[in-house]
């Protein structure tokens, strides 16, 4: 029992820092709150099969072999990110963080229309890695296959991606902006590359999201981003506001609350699960204001 | 003698009177010129109105941006439901619903004002919580409480229904009952606009720190605001549920979320004006847009949209107002009256019909 | 050719007029302080200069190239480096990322590795606490740290905010003795906003004193010092 919580603690508190994070990444450069971030986990979804509207999923990208389906989801996430950063983002870059939000929601809005245009409005069932939800004896605990891979995968991810940001030119320029924007343009610091760089960066974050989704539940719904996205947002805030790793430990933390609340409320109340979380996070607001994770007067930190 | 303050503010109290004849000529021209679908058409454009006015009354003068309005709409239409539904029909379709609400049949006024109190009242518990923070943070929070809500109503079936729909509510809206609430609406906007808090709000909102220096109590102010606009938009959410007569948790979740900020994006979110302008110009084109999903024949060919077209044009004219126009069509002015129309004859000097709020 | 030349510049904030049609040129290598009361246009003007402000019109150029119209980050690729008000160093990260961020616009790696290398020379305590967050350096080790950060994008021209302000005497002696070393080691040109004539006189160079957006006068500093155009320029009706 407290091993199986402990797999599903992490693996769900895994899915929810890597969604935090690339709601963070971005928010941290050009303090954007991205309402699209959970479209961009839909899209990621359905690029997986050949669009039409019939309820039967064809699969298209999602037919090749793992190796070249998991780079091209990840560039799909990518570049959908890059071209939202290009079409509606750079032309709002002076504007208000109120305006980018609601230019965000806006366009997370016109995507999801988007799919339901060229895929129709019925969940369709997607069968990636089927075999992945085999369990496997650890101990006394029976594991999916799948939620090892998802813990070991998001681990590599975290790793990756501190390693890159500590270690890399575009990760010293990213933690510059992150801190004082105006200061690192002055310093000769490209701010499309930057942006940029972020976005592509929080595009491939979502689609990986996409992709654990899609093999966890075996269903692509154009709404299935939302509730994450939700989750994410509440960690960044949480976190404190541009803070990756507080963004990261948030997250960590709101899924370890979500296996707990799921494993110790009675069965009736379970379908509320998600509920009672946004309320415990309020409530948490209440007495900490700044965030759980950044003392009232820190600055983003990796 | 009068001071150009007294001018400014005769001239700021023909703004809620100019808006309601804005409407009621909206009203009548519909009534008279169209069919009866046009006629529910303005029904429909005036509820929104009334919520549309009552999300005003926060977001623009905090200037803070509230994704939870929908829930209170939510609560309000289905607190109207609850209270003036046959009580033979609750037995059925709600059975968990607690003895002394299982009974009530109430007429559909008191329902309404009281689906109104109760979205305030939880408004002010909830805004104590969310108001605390800043800004932004706060925007994501209110997002957190809409989802909330929307997560309680679609699974506590016995009492809301869950995700299927709750029938049979009274279909009582004409225009003219929404017209009633709509400048209603306008007239407590106006008035709290107004007020000492509505002008400390704003305060805060062109300038957080000079508001806080010189004593202003955001927080209270913030929560006054939302509360006030929780009633009106849980009134709304009320008129919505009687115009259908059908109600379901997802009517009030993250398509009317969208609309409603759509329109407040539209018509410019500084004034009462753009409020209800931008319900009014974005109505249109929805309606518009509807008919053309419908399908509209040139001779032998039928020209129709996609469904979800609709929601992809208004998102695409809501980026491009926030990037070209962002203070949206009316630029934070308001409709009022000219100085000399106000002061009389001969005693004034011209001043500018509109000014900034 | 003038290093620097300034053309009928202006700079708006909404109605308020922060320049109005300001023109001035320096040659090459030349030290040249900027004075004048608070709401002058003084830093305003460096940030039209440096691209961080847009002007309204006018024309700025540097070794005859119009930079007016480039963005804050290809001015400096130019070789314009600015320490701005206020230092604004990143605090969250180290002293030698602070000192790396703005190499990025550089080809040559092993100058950097020697800039570097000069950099800790002459401020043995960047070196000391080279990986230290930057926000734990006091006042005078951050103002240090901001000139240093800027001398790493091998400027030709650079442009210090108030290096006075929050410091200590003492301080801004030692902070003024390592920027006039390092102009005449490097051949730099300097723009300087001080707000003391007395300590610009001291340090010696030419001094522009602005006031109500317009430059009201133009001398060698240690006239300034002496002379009541500075009263006239605080107390005086602007031209």
């Amino acid at each position: 029992m407290s091993i199986q919580l402990l797999f599903d603690a992490l693996a769900l508190g895994g899915i929810y820092a890597i969604a935090a994070l690339g709601i963070a990444l971005i928010f941290g450069v050009m303090k954007l709150v991205n309402f699209a971030h959970g479209q961009f986990i839909a899209c990621a979804v359905f690029a997986l099969i050949i669009p039409s509207t019939d309820a039967v999923a064809v699969m298209g990208l999602g037919r090749l072999p793992a190796l070249i389906l998991i780079p091209a989801v990840l560039a799909v996430g990518a570049l959908l990110a890059l071209a939202a950063e290009a079409l509606v983002f750079r032309p709002l870059r002076n504007a208000s963080p109120v305006a980018l939000m609601v230019g965000s929601f806006a366009l997370g809005v016109a995507l999801q229309n988007l799919l339901l245009v060229l895929y129709g409005g019925r969940p369709k069932a997607v069968s990636l890695w089927a075999d992945l939800g085999a369990p496997i004896a650890l101990g006394p605990a029976q594991v999916p296959l799948l939620q090892l891979i998802v813990i070991v995968a998001v681990g590599a991810i975290l790793l990756a991606l501190a390693l890159m940001l500590k270690h890399t030119r575009i990760g010293l320029e990213m933690r510059a902006a992150a801190e004082d924007f105006g200061m690192a343009r002055l310093l000769g610091v490209r701010a499309n590359r930057v942006i940029s760089g972020a976005f592509a960066l929080s595009g491939a974050l979502a689609a990986v999201v996409a992709l654990v989704l899609v093999a966890q539940t075996g269903v692509a719904d154009v709404r299935m981003g939302g509730q994450i996205m939700l989750v994410a947002f509440i960690a960044t805030v949480v976190g404190g506001m541009g803070s990756l790793a507080g963004a990261v430990a948030a997250g960590l933390a709101l899924g370890a609350a979500s296996a707990l609340l799921q494993a110790g409320l009675p069965p009736e109340a379970r379908p509320f699960r998600d509920a009672f979380l946004y309320a415990l996070v309020i409530f948490v607001l209440l007495f900490r204001p700044q965030g759980l994770f950044a003392s009232a007067g820190a600055k983003p930190r990796v | 003698m009068i001071t150009q303050h007294q001018i400014r503010r005769r001239m700021a109290a023909t703004t809620p009177l100019l808006l309601s004849l804005l409407i009621l000529a909206f009203v009548v021209a519909a009534v008279t010129l169209g069919d009866r679908a046009t006629a529910r058409m303005a029904s429909e454009t005036l509820i929104r109105v009334t919520l549309v006015v009552g999300f005003w009354i926060f977001a623009g003068n905090s200037g803070v941006i509230s994704f939870g309005h929908a829930a209170f709409a939510c609560v309000g239409a289905y607190v109207s439901a609850w209270t003036t539904l046959n009580p033979m029909m609750k037995g059925t379709l709600l059975p968990g619903l607690p003895a002394a609400l299982a009974e009530l049949h109430w007429p559909v006024l008191p329902a309404a004002i009281t689906g109104g109190l109760v979205a305030a009242a939880l408004a002010l518990v909830s805004g104590a919580a969310i108001l605390r923070l800043s800004g932004i943070a706060a925007s994501i929070a209110s997002f957190a409480f809409l989802a909330m809500i929307n997560t309680i109503w679609a699974n506590w079936t016995p009492v809301t229904g869950g995700t299927s729909s709750v029938v049979g509510l009274a279909r009582y809206i004409t225009p003219w009952v929404a017209l009633g609430w709509a400048v209603s609406a306008i007239v407590i906007a106006s008035v709290y606009a107004a007020s000492a808090s509505g002008l400390a709000l704003r305060a805060t909102r062109e300038d957080e720190v000079a508001a806080a220096a010189s004593g202003i109590d955001q927080y209270r102010h913030r929560l006054l605001a939302y509360t006030v606009s929780a009633f009106f938009c849980g009134v709304g959410g009320a008129l919505m549920g009687h115009f259908i007569g059908v109600i379901n948790p997802d009517g009030f979740y993250l398509d009317l979320t969208f609309l409603m900020l759509a329109m407040l994006v539209v018509g410019g979110i500084g004034s009462l004006s753009g409020a209800v302008v931008g319900v009014l110009a974005v109505s249109l084109a929805v309606e518009a847009l509807v008919r053309l999903e419908k399908g509209i024949t040139l001779g032998a060919t039928t020209f129709a949209l996609p469904p979800g077209s609709q929601e992809i044009l208004i998102a695409i004219a809501m980026i491009l107002v926030l990037v070209f126009r962002p203070t949206g069509l009316m630029a934070g002015r308001e409709i009022m009256l000219p100085a000399r129309w106000v002061v009389g004859r001969g005693t004034s000097q011209d001043r500018p019909e509109t000014d900034r709020r | 050719m003038a290093k620097i030349g300034v053309f009928d510049l202006s700079v708006r904030y909404g109605k308020l007029t922060a320049l109005s049609d300001l023109s001035f040129t320096m040659p090459e290598g030349e030290r040249l302080f900027i004075s004048g009361p608070n709401g002058a246009g003084k830093s305003s003007l460096l940030g039209a200069i440096s691209g961080a402000v847009r002007a309204a019109h006018g024309r700025i150029e540097m070794d005859g190239e119009i930079l007016s119209g480039l963005g804050p980050e290809q001015i400096a690729r130019r070789g314009l480096s600015m320490v701005p008000e206020g230092r604004r160093i990143f605090a969250s990260l180290s002293v030698r990322e602070n000192l790396m961020v703005g190499t990025g616009l550089r080809r040559d790696e092993s100058a950097v590795a020697d800039d570097l290398e000069a950099v800790f020379t002459a401020f043995p305590i960047l070196r000391e606490r080279a990986n230290a967050p930057a926000g734990a350096l006091s006042g005078g080790q951050q103002q240090m740290l901001a000139i240093s950060r800027a001398l790493m994008t091998n400027p030709k021209v650079m442009m210090v905010d108030e290096p006075s302000l929050g410091l200590a005497p003492k301080v801004v002696d030692e902070v003024y003795d390592r920027l006039c070393e390092l102009q005449k080691l490097r051949g730099l040109t300097l723009v300087i906003v001080e707000q003391s004539s007395a300590r610009a006189a001291r340090v010696g160079g030419r001094m522009l004193l602005m006031r109500g957006g317009r430059i009201v006068a133009d001398g060698d500093a240690a006239e300034f010092a002496a002379g009541d155009l500075l009263t006239e320029a605080y107390f005086g009706d602007p031209a």
